[in-house]
């Protein structure tokens, strides 16, 4: 008989929280690039590990990143 | 009044010299209607990371100002009409903060 085996998930790391970041601007390509995939969509929570309120901070930064020609769109047009 | 943070990106066939004058120019507006402007940051010129206008480049440029909304509304129509303008953004800087535990 075996027993039903009960899988914890290993809490990611909080890749803001590691860099100390407290404001989120859409000027900072750098950090944004990390939460885009090279496509340039916006990678899901799952994958990032962010909070719900970060990651809605970091989803409209990038927008606003990409009304301002910082961010592609789509990557390198060929998406 | 409140804090603004403008973003303009100039046409690239404008001089480097005389993106700033030109864009003291249209400041103007903030303090004559009583604002201030606290920052100007020319970035100079940065690859778009797509065509605008069918131009692959622009001159980016960062203000820091307080004025009041209509202020602010007037700024960016008139930056807007501008042909030497290929895009402008407006934000508010405290909408980025993310809140700390």
């Amino acid at each position: 008989m075996a027993k039903a085996e009960i899988r914890k998930p290993k809490p990611k790391s909080n890749p803001l929280k590691a860099a100390d970041i407290t404001v989120i601007d859409y000027k900072d390509v750098a950090l944004l690039r990390k939460f885009i995939s090279d496509r340039g969509k916006i990678r899901a929570r799952r994958v990032t590990g962010v909070s719900v309120q970060e990651q809605r901070k970091i989803a409209q930064a990038i927008k606003n990143a990409r009304e301002v020609a910082l961010l592609p769109y789509s990557g390198a047009g060929r998406g | 009044m409140r804090p603004y943070e403008l973003m303009v990106i100039f046409d690239p066939e404008v001089e480097d010299r005389a993106v700033e004058p030109s864009l003291q120019k249209f400041l103007n507006v903030i303090t004559t209607d009583g604002g201030t402007v606290d920052k100007v940051d020319i970035w100079g010129r940065r690859r778009l990371a797509y065509e605008i206008k069918k131009k692959a480049e622009g001159i980016y440029a960062v203000v820091n100002f307080t004025s009041t909304p209509a202020t602010a509304q007037e700024l960016d129509r008139q930056l807007g009409i501008n042909e030497t303008v290929l895009r402008t953004k407006i934000i508010r800087p405290e909408d980025q903060k993310v809140s700390a535990e």
